[in-house]
């Protein structure tokens, strides 16, 4: 039977993201007014009744500035007696004044500290915990949690066995939202709990070795779709975060769109071996009694009522298992295997668009494949390298803990370009007589399937037509084999109107590295084909050169910077590999293969990620 | 002329919610109305809360309720 595991999170914060900043506006700064945490903890109070009168229990996520109120250490013994609530601990809500008089900084996101501040805080705010509580928490957080810190805490800390670690495609688009002032970039990572490697917090491990000891959660469950090209904070398990994206009823308050995320992510236990997740975790800041824009304190508080409702619902008709974070550790290591992907085929429930996007997340890659192109690869982070990215202060990336993509169809473009160059896609196109056409143009539905330890991305049939009216039917068939590194892609020809014409059909990739939509120093990278006496190599100069082999065995590109190297290998009849050197103007990689397709017959890609160092 | 504030509830700007910026717009009493310091948008609740609904207008599935059952 398939089962839907919730984690609700609360945490006392006695000085809430947003209220003071808001409730505050025209006053100076003063993080110890009385009327800011009395109301603090009143939302607390509201936010675990909506959650236990609907018979969930909640993980109660102490901040730093609540181990210093009493009222809000014994409301949490008193929750964790009554009704097993976990007592864990947040690295968000640093704010306070106790936290400002010792570290002498307005900064408050643990991860961009240095990594002697981080260390200094981490040992600072468990062991005031373990003067409240008498015990070390089982469950810490924050909006993201580098590998580094991770690795800290769990070594200092062994009883820490899950965190929330990561806030899902919260980047640049978020920082956009928040007219360029909100400094969380935290792209690429899983959407889906995950353990997280010793290297890199976003990339899951592959072994025992790589575990960094603890299970990882994102904080909110995000809409799959609607975040990738939107506003990350408008569409998740947060029903605050549907009202701020104005996805409700202003006449009756209805949101119906909340229980269509919810449902969908219950839903995705088909394709994750009967297992399915959903985390909820609003902080005191939206539930504020002045309102939150333009939401008045009623519709936040009935949002919140109705949100815990709902999942109430679910777990009476024995829909839901509600879990605290250490719980739910224990369940997910028991299980899920380490090589086990994560896998989501989503459907748009917000636009009307009927678009799909299939997730695929492993601890080689995490890949977004889009229906609506033909079912091109739009987004690809390469987790095989297992990046090392320290970040914070003293790093190279103060702020930046983004998992880096090769391909962004957001950020780079993608298959629609302005006037010249390519964006970064992974497709094919079918050639014939001095006509292209992209698959990227042939929308399309996909349907799910396992074999062992595939899993298959099957695509409804598309029609390519010519000019001279040869229409060519092709299917494409995407593989992710468990453990490999490796996408298949085959695409077979079902029926050609004419089946004595053939068709060239060119399968590519063209990458990049990054983490935001500004282009990188690319002169570092080495393109090649490997073709025995054929083979070239074309070190990146932005010289637009390319170099083609028949039958060549390889095409690949490194990427020193992330210490990747994206390959393609193929199996078909005429392949010949190629690969293509940037310009300025379009400074993108090639990398391909050409070949010959007649009827019935198939023609077959793998393109595979390794570390390159 | 006095300084802007708050008003009543904590608006953000229609125009640049449109392109994705949250922008929280002040309220000017002597013109009864609200105005964006990041774009040229300014009018008065009324008007805010008609472009609101305007901004809607991509959620085409906005009151839909969905079934997930196997496809």
């Amino acid at each position: 039977m398939d089962q839907f595991i919730l984690n609700i999170i609360h945490r006392p914060e006695m000085v809430p993201e947003y209220a003071e900043k808001v409730t505050g506006q025209g006053k100076a700064e003063d993080l110890g007014r009385k009327a800011l945490l009395t109301e603090s903890l009143d939302i607390f109070r509201t936010q675990q009744e909506c959650a236990h009168k609907n018979g969930l229990k909640t993980t109660i996520q102490m901040t730093y500035a609540s181990l210093f109120n009493d009222e809000a250490v014994a409301l949490a013994k008193e929750h964790h007696d009554t009704y097993g609530d976990e007592i864990g601990l947040t690295l968000l809500g640093l704010p306070c004044e106790q936290f400002r008089e010792k570290y002498k900084t307005k900064d408050f996101c643990i991860w961009m500290f240095s990594m002697e501040d981080k260390k200094a805080i981490v040992r600072d705010v468990f062991e005031k915990f373990h003067d409240c509580f008498g015990f070390y928490p089982e469950s810490t957080g924050s909006y993201y949690l580098d590998a580094d810190l991770i690795n800290f805490i769990k070594a200092e800390y062994p009883s820490v066995k899950c965190a929330v670690a990561t806030c899902w495609e919260e980047g640049p688009k978020a920082y956009h939202t928040c007219n360029n002032s909100w400094y969380t970039f935290m792209d690429g990572g899983p959407w889906a709990p995950w353990i997280p490697s010793k290297a890199n917090t976003h990339a899951p491990a592959a072994n025992e070795d790589e575990d960094s000891g603890i299970v990882a959660i994102p904080h909110l469950s995000r809409d799959l779709l609607a975040c990738y090209d939107g506003n990350g904070s408008n569409f998740g398990t947060h029903p605050q975060n549907v009202l701020r994206g104005m996805i409700y009823d202003t006449k009756t308050w209805e949101y119906p769109y909340l229980y269509n995320l919810i449902d969908q992510y219950r839903s995705l236990a088909r394709y994750n071996d009967g297992y399915a997740y959903n985390m909820m975790f609003v902080g005191p800041g939206w539930m504020n009694k002045m309102g939150r824009w333009e939401q008045p304190y009623e519709l936040l508080l009935k949002s919140y009522e109705d949100g815990c409702a709902y999942y109430g619902k679910l777990k009476k008709e024995g829909k839901l298992t509600d879990m605290t974070m250490a719980e739910f550790a224990d369940y997910y290591r028991e299980k899920k295997s380490y090589t086990e992907p994560e896998c989501a085929l989503w459907r748009d429930i917000l636009y009307g668009s009927d678009k799909q996007l299939f997730w695929y997340c492993d601890p080689y890659m995490r890949a977004c494949v889009n229906m609506d192109q033909g079912g091109a690869i739009v987004d690809l982070r390469p987790y095989a390298a297992k990046l090392e990215w320290p970040v914070g202060i003293g790093t190279k990336h103060v702020q930046d803990a983004s998992y880096p993509f090769l391909i962004q169809e957001k950020y780079r473009a993608g298959y629609f370009t302005h006037y010249a160059g390519e964006g970064t896609v992974r497709s094919a196109k079918l050639c014939r007589g001095g006509e292209e056409i992209d698959l990227c143009l042939c929308r399309t539905k996909a349907h799910f399937s396992r074999e062992g330890k595939d899993r298959l991305l099957t695509l409804d049939p598309v029609d390519v037509v010519f000019e001279d009216g040869l229409t060519v039917t092709v299917q494409s068939v995407i593989t992710f084999t468990e453990g490999s590194s490796e996408i298949r892609i085959d695409r077979r020809i079902l029926s050609v109107s004419d089946p004595t014409q053939t068709v060239t059909i060119r399968e590519y990739m063209v990458g990049c590295y990054g983490t935001t939509e500004y282009t990188e120093d690319m002169t570092s990278l080495t393109l090649g084909v490997d073709a025995g006496e054929q083979s070239a190599v074309i070190p990146y100069e932005y010289k637009c050169r390319e170099a083609a082999a028949p039958d060549a065995g390889r095409v690949w590109c490194r990427i020193p910077p992330i210490k990747t190297e994206v390959s393609m290998r193929a199996e078909g009849l005429d392949a010949k590999g190629f690969v293509r050197e940037g310009y300025a103007f379009s400074p993108m990689f090639t990398l391909g293969y050409e070949g010959t397709l007649k009827d019935k017959e198939v023609f077959s890609t793998w393109l595979r990620l390794e570390r390159a160092d | 002329m006095a300084q802007a504030g708050k008003g009543r509830l904590n608006f953000r700007c229609p125009s640049c919610f449109m392109r994705d910026i949250d922008m929280d717009m002040f309220y000017d009493k002597e013109k009864g109305e609200y105005y964006c310091l990041r774009c040229q948008f300014h009018g008065t609740e009324e008007e805010v809360l008609e472009k609101n609904e305007l901004a809607r207008f991509r959620y085409k599935d906005m009151y839909r309720r969905f079934s997930f059952e196997e496809e």
